[in-house]
């Protein structure tokens, strides 16, 4: 098809030559990759107009007016190349490659496009093929290891399982760190809804998982607030700005593109498990017990012990009794795309869809997108553009964390329980588990769960008109709505709710946004060279929430997963809120001669969330960049390019809605023991109770600010084989808004006030190179580096820590603690001499009771890098990428309680010896001599520490090999008899290996999900290997 | 001139339809109400009171006084003495201060407002109830700068001596109470109803309670401050006391999920229903008096009562549906009572004083009508009581001699205060009676010595740097010094 159109255009181009030149010259165009022949490359003459395109072969003719012409040959995806057509009359050309040349040009704030090269801040671009066919479902994983700057971490292994995004370190203390995204200028909520507790609930999806990775075309990173700005308060944490495939380079050919592809998953980073001990306590049997301190097997007498169902079963070890639990995932994907046009008039209509069974038996998540989108130029030069999308995501994932949970429950399998070869639930459906408090893992997948449907949809309508050639105006409405209705059920005789829960709720997410959008552009004014452009702008926005919940507990029927099936509705409730913001943005850019660029922006916003009268914020920025190799005519085929570039801006925030007043709440007391929730029903009748918010509120709440320094530069060395791009950015956020952590005997939990001080600064490192290059072969090489330093300066007067809101545990609180980086976990610090040796209690030989408040790790890596390999052989290419996290601590349930419990390979080795606890013991006068008190190794292993305390802390170091994929595209020549443009197939898989020393497991584990509660493992999904098979075609 | 119109005439409809402030006009809460009214707060606070005493409080109180004992999670560490700074930071943060206290603090100021002083003397003699079951748990804590929200937000703390005695600055719990009864004796625009969860809006019977409060008071300071307590009780006997079973202050929970009493949620409903099983020691107590209360508090599913030992660290019994546990006397199914203050009380105390203090009266017949009152109040007829002091004069007889007396009166206080192990703690750390020994394989900061107090809670520490860290809990409070 695409052969047949272009056949039509080359005629129409060929009708076209209709004037008479003084000489012919003929050839052909090829590339390493078309060695038969490019069909399409434009050939101009360069500073006339006129020009022809080469046929299907790939070959040409032209008339040049004279010997001295040059001829420019250009087409998309590879370099320019010019040719003095001298004496010659046959010129043949080979093209080279050059995917740089797609992506310089950036798209910044608003949508607005810029060369590269006057950009005075950092934005990386990525392009649609790093991030699509890649074993990988979720956008933002993708995005792993492969930006400078950015911190990625997802929550786990369950299909759609949220992924925290940073960009530059963490800027605020409460308010949202996740960049802003904007998908073909639709400001496109990313929210994580959490509806459950988030230490105990199943792990929701970032909304950014409703995108396609197959239908993105780039991905631009605004890192700082120098280049964000223009999107207002929300983009202060950076810019991810998407866009998607559309038909304007199609080029008036229309292409049908299809993908498909099948990836396999499987369970990954479990720890080595001990298989010598089994079931029990101080080395007897115990066939409740949650531990596996009993008798070695083998050992006389416990040949045969029987169960807590009362059965008679062997002794044995069940090697892989954790692992079995997990099944292989699937996840399966298809896309068809048509695609059309041109620059001005083009559609695209793509259809998507992505169905993942997860690895945990009955989860998976599956999305269905359809997307039409187009551009028109019409006959009176007005411009009009839409694009809609309509998703729908639908999810199941069962609930995890610590005790009873399935994940609760996996950490805690003896070696000797055979986890999948019993039974788990009786003829009526009940739970048949060792441990009778608790449920069967696999019973509680079956039977606790949340289920989520999102509908969703999102588009923009734009429409512009150049007033004159210099003066454009144009108004563009995006929304971005959706529902989600989620049913999380938790069955009769779950441990948690053993009468059973049924949770059905409604959240409604909406925003809307028109921006007027006026811009001019001037070239060549006051003097030759100086260009100048401006923007205008003004920006309406509203968001809405609303969260309908209803909550049955206590059912009646079993297996009936309706909340008609509750007795009492206690829980039920609304909220919402809704916020608006005007914003009045302007924009100068000035060129001089090309090289030498200034950016001045500034914005007001006046925000419906701050006190009225005082609501109003401004906040501006400046950029500049100097291409020295420009500016100093440099040409060196050593230093083939050279920018520096320098920026400053400063981007205010407004709170968020409803803080500015203490309310009341219905009232409610007690966790998971127990637990009273008003209206109760006492006598017959039902009494309501109200409490006061545990929060104060003000009414003096002014915007907190984000400042931001950055300089950095580029620079192309050996004729821009090896390309370096560096930047420095120190980041200041003030006056923050923040529900500082106040005394609870003043009958409140928190003040919201402005507070604080925190500086970010770091080092982002970029290194690109061509390693090899030589005949059909090729090897590049992409680096890049990563160093955020992060602290916390000052709180309020007299308070130098305080918890960040979320849900938490009592001794384990992810905190701001001045001198200290973000998200601090403050707990129990085990008591220490001055020399920094652990006391041990001389009356019992283990350690004495740790020391409340003290900050025990820092979920921050001290340093990211990623490493990309990309082999190229004719027409098969290979990408490798690795990456490294180094420093940072993760504090790990599951680990504590598989080394209490003596199931981890460690607690098996030398068990039967006697061991002493690292640490001394006070002798009095400030002496100490060192621990000699000999424990059994039971208690030296849970004498290490339980759940709460310091011993949770691991490194979170780890080596990844984290993608490696392999694609073969088929030559055109096998095409050519076939209805296909292009095909392809490729091989792809992730998380292949992974080496981490200081932690038994993975720890690339989050189980609060995205947000700014991060480095807590505490019992969740663990991650998974993906590995398959891909193929794409065009038509 | 054209262009520029143009531009003009699109600028100005865009703004025109957006600039008002009307458009910004939109953070109005819909979710939380700003104020409301006194009969919306009384009963969270009489639910926070009866939850704080009821809850994790009394998990720990239950068994640190071999009633009850851990065979699992957070009891199982109580069982051994083993309790920190990390230990009851709900009670503190969300039961006592974020919970009754500043729903008391809110009504009494709510119902100053509009008059009804019902409800303000209600309220006070509540905080007064709620703050000394902190003090009484905690020792020193917030109290004459606490509940004061942006006034004060990180409050010192009074001593605990201050907190009941008083100073020029400190208003001390006895003239709390005395202040809520002169409140119930004024006009009120507005009586309670069904919001009282625990007396349906009786006021003369919130007056007997409010005496009753300054009675159990004084005599938790009796030992430190014989010449105090001797005036207070002196004062209060001029009064209306409780002194019927039914005048009890007993807080009314539901049967139904969420509802429940918290006691019965953890025995028989929630998952933390197998960290508790009644003790050996308590079965053994009752046992060894023949008392009739025993099957009535405590249950036994096959017949037997199946226990284990404080402190036993070996299997526990299965299966777990054969444990006894508290009965329906202490559960009620879910809707309790939570009894905070009672008639059996009343007259132990008494017996107490009588003998302690020399108060004027008859030890032997409080003492007497304590038993009653408790048997009475498990469900045992008359004829039943009297065969049981028929056939078991020895134990409900007095000797004359002070401290075996002492031992007896509050052995059997401790016996009918069974479901309520805060009060059986506090009356223990202040008399060393019921005599308890030891439990197996205790451990914590003392192994030698039963928890005489909570540590401060690590978060409020956290917050508060008037808080001194780690006053381990085997530090006496001054009551108990």
């Amino acid at each position: 098809m695409k052969r047949v159109l272009l056949s039509l255009l080359l005629l129409v181009f060929a009708t076209n030559e209709i004037w008479a030149q003084s000489k012919a010259v003929t050839g052909r165009v090829t590339s390493t990759e078309e060695p038969e022949g490019i069909p399409g490359v434009n050939i101009l003459i360069k500073g006339s107009s006129s020009g022809t395109t080469t046929d299907l072969d790939g070959r040409y003719t032209i008339e040049v007016p004279s010997d001295q012409a040059v001829l420019v040959f250009s087409f998309i995806g590879y370099k320019t190349h010019e040719e003095r057509v001298g004496s010659r009359s046959e010129i043949n050309v080979n093209l080279a490659s050059d995917l740089e040349d797609l992506s310089e040009f950036i798209v910044t704030a608003q949508g607005i496009e810029r060369d590269e090269r006057s950009l005075g801040y950092a934005v990386q671009s990525i392009k649609g093929d790093m991030v699509s066919q890649k074993s990988e479902p979720n956008l933002l994983n993708s995005l792993q290891g492969k930006l400078t700057g950015v911190n990625i971490v997802g929550a786990s292994g369950a299909p759609g399982a949220s992924t925290n995004i940073n960009i530059r370190g963490i800027t605020s203390f409460t308010g949202s760190n996740q960049p802003l995204i904007v998908v073909d200028g639709i400001i496109f909520n990313n929210d994580t809804d959490n509806t459950q507790n988030t230490l105990f609930g199943s792990q929701p999806a970032n909304r950014l998982n409703d995108i396609a990775p197959e239908s993105i075309e780039s991905i631009n990173v605004l890192k700082g607030p120098a280049a964000s700005v223009l999107y207002g308060s929300r983009a202060s944490a950076g810019a991810i700005v998407i866009t998607t495939k559309s038909g304007a380079n199609m080029n008036d050919k229309t292409e049908i593109t299809v993908n498909s592809s099948v990836n396999f998953q499987s369970v990954y980073g479990l720890p080595s498990f001990q298989n010598q001990f089994g079931q029990g306590t101080q080395n007897d049997f115990n066939n409740i017990s949650t531990a596996s301190w009993g008798p070695a097997f083998g050992t006389p007498g416990f040949e045969t012990v029987e169960t807590s169902f009362g059965t008679t079963v062997p002794y044995q070890a069940f090697p892989n009794n954790v692992r079995d639990f997990y099944q292989t995932g699937r996840i399966v994907q298809n896309g068809v795309s048509i695609a059309s046009g041109n620059r001005d008039d083009n559609f695209i209509v793509s259809v998507n869809s992505s169905l993942q069974d997860g690895i945990i038996p009955e989860s998976f998540f599956n999305r269905n997108n359809v997307q039409v989108g187009g551009n028109k130029k019409l006959n009176n030069g007005v411009k009009v553009s839409g694009n809609v999308t309509y998703v729908k995501s639908e999810s199941r994932n069962t609930i995890t964390g610590n005790g009873g949970s399935a994940f609760g429950q996996i950490t805690r399998i003896p070696r000797s329980f055979d986890l999948v070869g019993e039974p788990f639930q009786d003829e009526l459906g009940n739970s048949l588990f060792y441990n009778p408090a608790q449920n069967h893992p696999l019973w509680s997948t079956q039977n606790e769960f949340l289920e989520s449907t999102v509908d969703r949809v999102f588009g923009n309508f734009k429409v512009g008109y150049d007033i004159s050639d210099w003066l454009n105006i144009t108004y563009r409405v995006t929304a971005d709505t959706y529902t989600d209705r989620r049913k999380a059920v938790s069955r009769i005789g779950s441990a948690r709710t053993p009468a059973g829960s049924i949770a059905d709720d409604m959240i409604y997410r909406s925003e809307l946004n028109g921006d007027l959008l006026i811009t001019a552009s001037k070239s060549n004014i006051f003097t030759e060279g100086f260009s100048a452009s401006l923007l205008l702008g003004q920006n309406i926005n509203q968001r809405n929430l609303q969260t309908i919940g209803v909550l049955g507990s206590a059912l009646n029927v079993p297996f009936f997963d309706n909340v008609s099936n509750a007795s009492v509705f206690t829980g039920s409730g609304e909220f919402s809120n809704v916020r608006r913001l005007l914003g009045y943005y302007a924009q100068l850019s000035l060129d001089y001669n090309n090289y030498l660029f200034l950016e001045l922006s500034g914005r007001v916003d006046q925000s419906s969330t701050l006190p009225a009268g005082n609501n109003a914020y401004f906040y501006p920025s400046i950029a500049t960049s100097f291409v020295l190799t420009d500016a100093f005519n440099i040409e060196s085929d050593v230093l083939s390019y050279a920018k520096l570039r320098a920026s400053a801006a400063t981007v205010g925030r407004d709170a968020d809605p409803y803080l500015l007043n203490t309310f009341f709440g219905t009232a409610g007391f007690g966790n998971n023991v127990a637990s009273v929730q008003f209206p109760i029903g006492v006598g017959g009748a039902n009494i309501p109770g109200f409490l006061p918010g545990a929060r104060l509120g003000s009414d003096q709440l002014t915007p907190e600010f984000v400042t931001s320094y950055e300089v950095g530069g580029n620079i192309g060395l050996f004729n821009n084989r090896l390309s370096i791009d560096a930047a420095y950015f120190f980041t200041r956020s003030t006056n923050q808004i923040f529900n500082v952590a106040v005394s609870n005997a003043s009958g409140f939990d928190v003040q919201t006030t402005n507070v604080g001080e925190m500086v970010n600064q770091g080092i982002e490192l970029e290194l690109n190179g061509t390693i090899l290059e030589s005949g059909s072969f090729s090897w590049d090489m992409g680096l890049n580096f990563t160093r955020i330093r992060n602290e916390v300066r000052e709180i309020a007067p007299g308070v130098d820590q305080s918890g960040i809101p979320g849900n938490g545990f009592i001794g384990l609180t992810p905190s701001i603690v001045v001198g200290q980086p973000y998200g601090v976990i403050v707990g129990n610090a085990m008591q220490r001499n001055a020399a920094g040796e652990l006391l041990i209690n001389p009356l019992t030989g283990g350690y004495l009771p740790g020391i409340a408040g003290q900050v025990i790790a820092n979920s921050q890596p001290d340093w990211l890098a990623g490493l990309m390999n990309t082999f190229r052989y004719k027409n098969w290419m290979m990408s490798v990428l690795v990456d490294t996290r180094q420093g940072g601590d993760i504090y790990s349930f599951g680990m504590v309680d598989q080394r209490n419990g003596g199931t981890l390979a460690m607690t098996g080795v030398d068990r039967d010896l006697p061991r002493v606890l690292p640490g001394v013991i006070e002798v009095g006068d400030g002496q100490y001599v060192p621990n000699n008190i000999q424990v059994p190794a039971q208690t030296y292993w849970s004498g290490l520490g339980g759940l709460i305390s310091e011993s949770g802390v691991y490194d979170a170091t780890v080596y990844r090999l984290r993608e490696v994929s392999l694609s073969y595209n088929l030559p055109r020549r096998f095409l050519e008899r076939t209805p296909f443009g292009e095909a392809s197939i490729g091989f792809s898989g992730r998380n292949l290996w992974f080496f981490a020393p200081g932690f038994p497991g993975d720890p690339e584990l989050n189980t609060q999900g995205a947000g700014n509660i991060q480095g807590l493992d505490l019992n969740g999904v663990p991650n998974t290997r993906n590995y398959g098979v891909n193929i794409r075609f065009t038509l | 001139m054209k262009t520029l119109n143009r531009i003009l005439l699109v600028v100005a409809v865009v703004f025109t339809a957006t600039s008002c402030q009307e458009f910004l006009d939109v953070n109005e809460n819909p979710n939380n109400p700003e104020s409301v009214t006194p009969d919306l707060l009384l009963p969270t606070g009489l639910t926070g009171t009866a939850f704080a005493n009821n809850n994790e409080l009394n998990r720990f109180g239950s068994t640190v006084i071999s009633v009850t004992a851990g065979a699992g999670g957070s009891p199982a560490a109580y069982d051994i003495y083993d309790i920190d700074g990390d230990d009851f930071g709900n009670q503190w943060r969300f039961e006592l201060y974020g919970g009754a206290l500043i729903s008391f603090e809110e009504m009494i100021k709510s119902a100053d407002a509009i008059g009804a002083s019902a409800y303000s003397g209600i309220g006070k003699i509540m905080k007064a109830y709620a703050f000394a079951l902190a003090t009484d748990t905690w020792g020193d804590i917030p109290y004459s700068q606490a509940l004061l929200g942006l006034e004060n937000t990180q409050p010192v703390l009074d001593s605990q001596e201050d907190i009941y005695k008083g100073t020029d600055q400190i208003q001390s719990l006895f003239d709390l109470v005395r202040e809520g009864i002169a409140d119930l004796d004024a006009e009120s625009t507005a009586v309670p109803g069904q919001d009282d969860v625990a007396y349906g809006g009786d006021l003369l019977s919130w007056k007997k309670a409010g005496y009753t409060l300054m009675l159990k008071m004084a005599n938790t300071i009796s030992v430190k401050e014989p010449a105090l307590a001797t005036s207070i009780i002196n004062e209060v006997l001029q009064n209306d006391l409780i002194l019927s079973n039914d005048e009890d202050l007993n807080i009314n929970f539901g049967t139904s999920q969420g509802s429940y009493a918290p006691v019965h949620e953890w025995t028989n409903i929630s998952t933390f229903a197998a960290d508790l099983i009644i003790s050996t020691r308590f079965v053994n107590l009752l046992q060894s008096k023949n008392d009739p209360r025993l099957p009535i508090f405590v249950t036994a599913p096959t017949g037997e009562f199946i226990t284990i030992d404080n402190g036993f660290a070996g299997q526990r019994p299965l299966p777990q549906t054969s444990w006894s546990r508290f009965n329906t006397y202490v559960t009620g199914n879910g809707a309790g009572p939570v009894r905070l203050l009672t008639n059996f009380q009343r007259a132990f105390i008494m017996a107490e004083s009588v003998v302690r203090l020399g108060i004027a009266g008859d030890a032997n017949a409080f003492y007497q009508e304590g038993i009653r009152a408790s048997m009475s109040l498990a469900g045992l007829t008359a004829a039943q009581i009297d065969q049981y002091f028929a056939d078991n004069s020895d134990e409900v007889n007095l000797t004359g001699n002070v401290e075996s007396d002492l031992e007896k009166i509050l052995t059997q206080k401790y016996i009918a205060w069974t479901g309520n192990g805060i009060e059986q703690w506090t009356d223990w750390r202040r008399t060393g009676y019921p005599t308890l020994a030891p439990h197996q394989n205790a451990g914590g900061i003392d192994p030698n010595q039963r928890p005489l107090r909570a540590q401060y809670v690590s978060q409020e520490v956290a917050r508060n740097p008037n808080f001194p860290n780690n006053i381990f809990s085997n530090i006496p409070v001054w009551w108990n010094e």
